[in-house]
């Protein structure tokens, strides 16, 4: 295991490619270690790049925190992989340096440690930095509380409860207190709370508020009474809300389902809980939208997909072809629909048969291809062909097909799109030795993937390919 | 028979970056260089009418630029152009899009192509200048926003459909040799293959000196150009207002704001 470690981080500083040497720096030590760090940060555009970059490793970004470069360091507080430990450190610099743009994105940082959070709410003075902290999921309900207490007077106060009373982390006891001293907006957002206190909910429910109304009619803690009464509403809003609500009485469907706004069909349409007779009036309806959520009910029975699968809108029919209990017969019918997008639905169903699959093998539209490329149940022989498509979203399709096997998939591994070899990297189809021989591949990123791949498998590939790798180099030397 | 094309690498900038000491230009480090998306249009329909044609062409692709542009240029290769020439003198920094051109301008006099391409414009500077100072330079006929074109080896004519505003589009015969300047969509430029990208790390980039062109840092750099840059910098910030408050209270001022827009 330590030699294949070593061989791979030897292989990866010969290989002087500073992606390469960030994508096994964690398994770096002494030494190497050092010679791994000079050639990510040989430049300060390299660091900038790697400090930058979405995919690179925490390791990493923590040896760039070293820098002491204010222009690396503040990207580094807006990499989403920063740890909290080096989050923490740049917040201590930042502080001494008394740099608010710095602050602000440690507030607002997913990764930011609770203790730096709780300081930011005791002490940070920039209005900026306090907001990012309230909308910031990862404050605790200990650093909301802080900081809705420390700033309970004042005009930002009331800024800060907003965000409070939509943010996940807090408490229904800081919700409770928020409440009382919020305008409606506010209250609105408490009230649609996961954590909302059951006694706020039982007060609102006798609002009349059409905000409050709004969100509760969507809550399934509201009795079936308020429902009752929140279907009659003026307001669609309300009534688009009980349309959704799952806890709404099957009685009230019926009405719901000839309403006057479209918006309130359309939530009755995707319900799982329709009756025939609901079903019957929302087959004929005049919205697009409303036969279209029907058509993709998975309760809509057979004759009512029968009467959407000939709708006059190809939508409607795409709908039916992408239900996923519609029958073969229909499939069948719809494969033969002058619309490609109705086709390419047949061609991606997961229920479409294999002589359907063929004959839409033969279909000129990439999407339809790109769902035969995808679909498991298309046979092998014509994946083998769609992988010399010149369409990149077709081969795509059959690198991302799991029914795909190695030696379908070997041509692609020299695909000209360097995400498809990405993508070859993670696929378990292929053999380890194939992906490993993509290590000296054109693209950075085939590289760092590479690397990255064999950094997580280590164990498993160890001196086969890694350490044998280096003994081959070195006899043939 | 032989297409010559005009590229240029071009910097794209992260949403942070530093002005250079002399507050002229932005700091390299900060940028991201790439072929321009133009000239891959270019290029591509280059190869089209090079992998059409029944009788031999060349595509030869021309940069101005230093040792870094190698790298747009290998690009070229891997996609098929044949040949690839670079031009640089230390002396030709700050040179405007005019200078360029005059600089091309003498490649193609070397070269002589039936027909010389180049993007409508340049990611980075955005002038759209260098391909039209180059028919100039010529004196040319030249097409500028060609969004297709109908030519084949040898015609003395070519056929093309130029971009106007409002959607509308101009069919434009044109006496060859021309300089058309190509606009994004004329075609779906390609993935340069793994193996076009090997065989290009091995092929020659020709690097051409001022005095192969006949010129002199007389001729070129900021201070022989008609135009300069005096200074780059960022605005202050506009009338922007960051729309605070619960999701329904952001939802009911957008809606106010666009309410007092209309007059309602």
């Amino acid at each position: 295991m330590q030699d294949s470690t070593d061989a791979l981080v030897k292989l990866a500083i010969k290989a002087g490619d500073p992606y390469v040497a960030a994508a096994v720096h964690e398994l770096a030590t002494g030494a190497s270690k050092r010679q791994i760090e000079a050639q990510m940060m040989n430049t300060r555009r390299t660091a900038l790049a790697l400090a930058r970059w979405e995919h690179t490793p925490a390791s990493v970004l923590a040896a760039l925190s070293g820098i002491g470069d204010d222009a690396v360091d503040l990207r580094l507080d807006k990499n989403p992989n920063t740890a909290s430990g080096v989050l923490s450190n740049l917040y201590a610099d930042a502080s001494n340096k008394r740099n608010l743009n710095l602050t602000k994105l440690i507030a607002q940082h997913r990764n930011s440690e609770a203790g730096v959070l709780k300081s930011i709410a005791l002490f940070a003075e920039d209005a900026e930095s306090l907001l990012a902290l309230s909308k910031n999921p990862s404050a605790t309900a200990e650093v909301l509380d802080c900081l809705s207490a420390r700033l309970a007077d004042s005009e930002l106060g009331v800024a800060l409860n907003k965000n409070i009373a939509q943010n996940i982390s807090a408490s229904a006891d800081l919700l409770a207190r928020i409440y009382e001293r919020s305008d409606l907006h506010t209250q609105a957002a408490i009230i649609g709370h996961v954590n909302c206190p059951d006694a706020l909910i039982a007060a609102a429910m006798n609002s009349e508020d059409l905000l409050v109304m709004r969100t509760l009619a969507r809550d399934k803690r509201v009795t079936a009474d308020v429902l009752r009464r929140y279907a009659r509403s003026d307001d669609a809003g309300v009534r688009c809300g009980v349309a959704a609500n799952d806890a709404t009485p099957v009685s009230l469907i019926g009405d719901l389902a000839g309403d006057k706004s479209e918006l309130v069909r359309r939530e009755i349409a995707s319900r799982h809980d329709l009756l025939p007779a609901h079903i019957q009036v929302l087959t004929g309806d005049a919205d697009d939208w409303v036969r279209q959520r029907l058509a993709r009910n998975a309760i809509a029975p057979l004759d009512v997909l029968r009467v959407l699968a000939a709708d006059v809108q190809a939508d409607v029919r795409r709908a039916v072809a992408r239900n996923a209990q519609c029958p073969l017969e229909l499939l069948e019918l719809l494969a033969a629909d002058s619309n490609a997008w109705v086709r390419a639905a047949v061609a991606y169903q997961h229920h479409s048969p294999q002589e359907l699959l063929v004959a839409l093998a033969e279909d000129g539209d990439v999407d339809v291809l790109s769902g035969v490329a995808n679909n498991p149940n298309t046979p092998q022989q014509i994946l083998e062909k769609l992988v010399a498509s010149s369409e990149a979203d077709v081969r795509r399709g059959v690198i991302l097909n799991r029914a795909a096997t190695r030696n379908t998939l070997l041509p692609l591994l020299e695909d000209p799109y360097y995400l498809h070899r990405v993508l070859m990297i993670a696929n378990p189809s292929m053999h380890e030795l194939d992906k490993w021989n993509l290590r000296e591949d054109p693209d950075y990123q085939v590289r760092f993937s590479v690397y990255r791949w064999a950094v997580k498998n280590i164990a498993p590939i160890n001196a086969r390919y890694i350490v044998g790798n280096e003994v081959i180099r070195r006899r043939r030397a | 028979m032989k297409i010559l094309v005009a590229v240029k690498q071009v910097a794209a900038l992260e949403e942070d970056f530093e002005i250079r000491a002399d507050g002229k230009d932005v700091d390299e480090d900060f940028m991201l260089y790439d072929l321009n998306e133009w000239d891959d249009y270019s290029l591509e329909e280059a190869m089209k009418i090079k992998e059409a044609s029944d009788t031999e062409v060349e595509v030869v692709v021309v940069s101005v630029g230093p040792d870094r542009v190698d790298e747009s240029l290998r690009k070229c290769l891997a996609k098929g152009a044949d040949r690839a020439i670079r031009v640089w003198d230390d002396s030709a920094e700050g040179s405007d899009a005019i200078v360029v051109g005059r600089i091309l301008t003498e490649v193609i006099k070397k070269e002589a192509p039936d027909m010389v391409f180049a993007g409508v414009q340049s990611s980075d500077q955005a002038y759209a200048s260098t391909g039209i100072s180059i028919a100039s330079y010529l004196n040319w006929p030249h097409a500028a926003v060609v969004a297709d074109l109908q030519y084949k080896p040898g015609d003395n004519k070519a056929v093309v459909r130029r971009e106007l505003e409002g959607g509308l589009l101009q069919e434009v015969e044109i006496n060859c040799p021309a300089v058309l300047t190509i606009q994004l969509g004329i075609n779906k430029p390609r993935y340069a293959s793994l193996r076009g990208i090997k065989q290009a790390a091995t092929k020659p980039i020709e690097e051409v000196s001022l005095g192969d062109l006949s010129l002199t840092a007389n001729d070129v750099g900021a201070a022989n150009s008609m135009s300069r840059v005096r200074r780059m910098y960022v605005p202050e910030k506009g009338r922007a207002t960051m729309i605070e408050g619960t999701l329904a209270e952001q939802a009911a001022k957008i809606i106010q704001i666009i309410n007092e827009f209309k007059g309602a």
